[in-house]
């Protein structure tokens, strides 16, 4: 009886994880063939294995320079909205102040306007301050936009760190802000790690604001670099295929890194 | 060791609410085990956390070994605290849970190692100093918290209901811990709990507090033996001080009180003569009401009717029901008190263990020094 549930649960689980990573082993084969044996066979195994499509699209298809501005980008507005984030949630769940609440919640509100609400206007602001087409523009942006989601998961997490544990700090003669470095952030690392593999996947593959405010080719991102390949009358589904392989593996990384430290925290009951 | 005196603190937290901590005056001297004691919501944490620095003060002073240090942060008033929840860092291991407070005034590496060491020997966290807090049970993250503040060697220790989150067991022993490292730093302590046992055997003096303000100072002994008012009489004894409402009649010049149908002479030291007809709080502890037989000037005696029996084994509390007496009125007798309820019975009150409150609840006893000593 235990073993036949017991079957049907791997029964399950093996139909969801076809489904899941079935896309996505299709699409690694797709990477290692080319166009051509594709449009003849599109299920075909790769045969002979194309490795060679790798260096082709690093080198001649300019990805190398694609691979450099997501990194650029994406770590840089990750960074400022992990600490400025985690700076804000703790500050909105720590401190009693005039508005708290009104801050907290006018940023959180911005969540409800879809993001071609404000794609014009930010146009115009970026223009004006001379961040149209920069790097530093889209990160910025990049920031805006993932801010408020971040405070929030954050806020209500910090939230419900005991204050005793920030009073034992001030009793241990630690200042405001060596606790939030020593206490606050250590504690919520769960919590920072769940924020940052989520802005990191959202932003490495956000497309709408790159195509919008990145012109340029030296300061393209990789989902901009990956649309290239995508002419007004064909499409190259084998680089295409390629590009988007080599755009997963940091994706993957960051994630088995953080995953682990996640299920760490969370297991080993972080707040006690 | 340093002298803390709280002169005339007050917290107010809400203007709405009146003060948490109402004008607390309080002096505890080098080397004193202070216990603040009170029900819950009293403002005991208030006080504490003001002391601590933790807590803004709205008004009054507060200085330590002289100084006025309203405005000193925390960090620099050299003191240590044991909070309830023992607030343990959940990021770090036991060792630098201990360690983290000497870092931070840079203290060489060798010296912290070896206090880290010293403190985990006296307190058997040796085999500990590598786990975090999530792995030890609720005791040991009580001693880790105990060593936290020992291991810094502050001027003054405050512990807010340290052992509340224990169970009976651990609490006795850690009660006696505690006493003990008091014996041996022989350091200022404050000391904050709701639970009367702990207050009457730690405290050098306890500070019995209600509604945010100071109701009576001094050592447990006294303070249980002469209460200065119907608050204290209640709050602190087990069973509660038997308080009833009595009138004073016009026997003896005005110092006989009438206590239900019966009239009661009161010695002259506890009472002085008051006016006739003015109402008063008649008080006795339970454990001067026998069941049996007295003799001697000062005794009493008055009918009554049993209502319960409690058996604790060394001793029996007898729950009584005198004529036109509303409250229940409670003898504690020994254990192998023969008694059953519903059964009449004779009372013999000791007079010279009385307490008259007068109608604002204040003691009425003349005898000196009551409320410091
Ligand atoms: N941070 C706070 N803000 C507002 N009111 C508070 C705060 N802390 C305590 N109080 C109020 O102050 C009073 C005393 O609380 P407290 O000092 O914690 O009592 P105790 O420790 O004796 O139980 C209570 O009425 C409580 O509600
Ligand atoms: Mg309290």
């Amino acid at each position: 009886m235990a073993s036949l549930k017991r079957s049907i649960l791997l029964l399950i689980l093996c139909g969801y994880t076809a489904f899941a990573a079935g896309p996505f082993v299709w699409a690694a084969m797709l990477s290692l063939r080319t166009t051509t044996e594709i449009h003849l066979d599109h299920f075909a195994l790769p045969d002979p294995i194309h490795w060679e499509k790798f260096p082709d699209a690093w080198f001649n298809s300019n990805y190398a320079t694609y691979f450099l501005n997501s990194v650029q980008v994406v770590v840089a507005a990750v960074l400022i909205v992990t600490i400025v984030g985690a700076m804000a949630a703790h500050c909105l769940a720590r401190y009693r102040f005039r508005f708290n609440r009104l801050i907290y919640f006018v940023l959180f509100s911005t969540i409800i306007f879809p993001p071609q609400i404000t794609i014009i206007s930010l146009f115009q602001v970026l223009v004006n301050y001379g961040l149209y087409n920069s790097k530093l523009g889209l990160t910025l942006v990049y920031v805006a936009i993932q801010l408020p989601l971040t405070v929030y998961i954050l806020e209500s997490f910090f939230a419900r760190i005991p204050a005793d544990l920030f009073d034992a700090a001030r009793m241990d003669g630690y200042s405001d802000w060596e606790i939030f470095w020593r206490v606050a952030l250590p504690v919520a690392l769960p919590a920072v790690a769940t924020t940052v593999i989520l802005n990191f996947i959202l932003l490495w593959n956000e497309f709408l604001f790159a195509v919008v405010l990145i012109t340029e080719e030296a300061n393209r991102t990789l989902p901009l670099g990956i649309q290239r390949f995508i002419g007004d009358t064909q499409e190259d589904i084998g680089m295409i295929a390629t590009g988007l392989m080599i755009a997963i593996i940091p994706v993957v990384v960051i994630y088995a890194f953080f995953s682990e430290k996640l299920i760490q925290g969370m297991t080993a009951g972080a707040v006690k | 060791m340093a002298i803390v005196k709280l002169d005339n603190l007050t917290k107010v937290y809400d203007r709405s609410h009146g003060a948490a901590a109402d004008s607390v005056s309080l002096e505890i001297g080098h080397g004193e085990f202070m216990v603040l004691l009170g029900p819950s919501g009293c403002g005991k944490t208030t006080t504490l956390r003001m002391i601590a620095g933790l807590e803004s003060i709205t008004d009054g002073t507060l200085s330590i070994d002289g100084k006025v240090v309203n405005k000193v942060p925390a960090k620099d008033r050299d003191i240590a605290m044991v909070f309830q929840s023992y607030a343990l860092y959940p990021h770090m291991t036991v060792k630098n849970n201990l360690a983290f407070g000497l870092r931070r005034r840079s203290v060489p590496r060798a010296e912290i190692e070896e206090k880290v060491q010293r403190v985990a020997a006296t307190l058997e966290l040796d085999s500990l100093l590598g786990r975090r807090p999530h792995a030890l049970s609720g005791g040991q993250r009580q001693r880790v918290a105990l060593g936290r503040a020992i291991v810094r060697d502050p001027k003054v220790f405050l512990f807010d209901e340290p052992l509340s989150n224990l169970d009976a067991a651990l609490r006795v022993s850690t009660r006696v811990e505690i006493a003990a490292l008091h014996r041996r730093l022989g350091a200022t302590m404050i000391y904050v709990t709701h639970d009367q046992i702990e207050a009457m055997t730690m405290g050098t003096r306890i500070c019995i507090m209600n509604g945010g303000r100071v109701m009576q100072v001094g050592k447990p002994l006294h303070v249980y033996r002469r209460p200065v008012n119907t608050f204290v009489a209640g709050f602190l004894g087990n069973p509660p001080m038997n308080l009833i409402p009595a009138t004073v009649t016009d026997r003896d010049g005005g110092r006989s009180v009438r206590v239900g149908e019966a009239v009661l002479r009161v010695p002259e030291k506890r009472a002085p003569a008051s006016m006739p007809g003015s109402p008063v709080t008649f008080g006795i502890r339970a454990e001067h009401v026998a069941l049996t037989a007295q003799t001697g000037e000062d005794t009493a005696e008055i009918a009554g009717e049993v209502v319960q029996v409690e058996s604790l084994g060394a001793e029996t509390i007898v729950m009584t029901r005198l004529a036109g007496v509303e409250n229940n009125f409670v003898a504690r007798v020994a254990g192998d008190a023969d008694v059953t309820v519903g059964e009449r019975c004779r009372l013999f009150l000791d007079l010279s263990e009385t307490h008259l409150f007068d109608a604002q609840g204040q003691s009425m006893s003349t005898e000196p020094n009551e409320r410091t000593a």
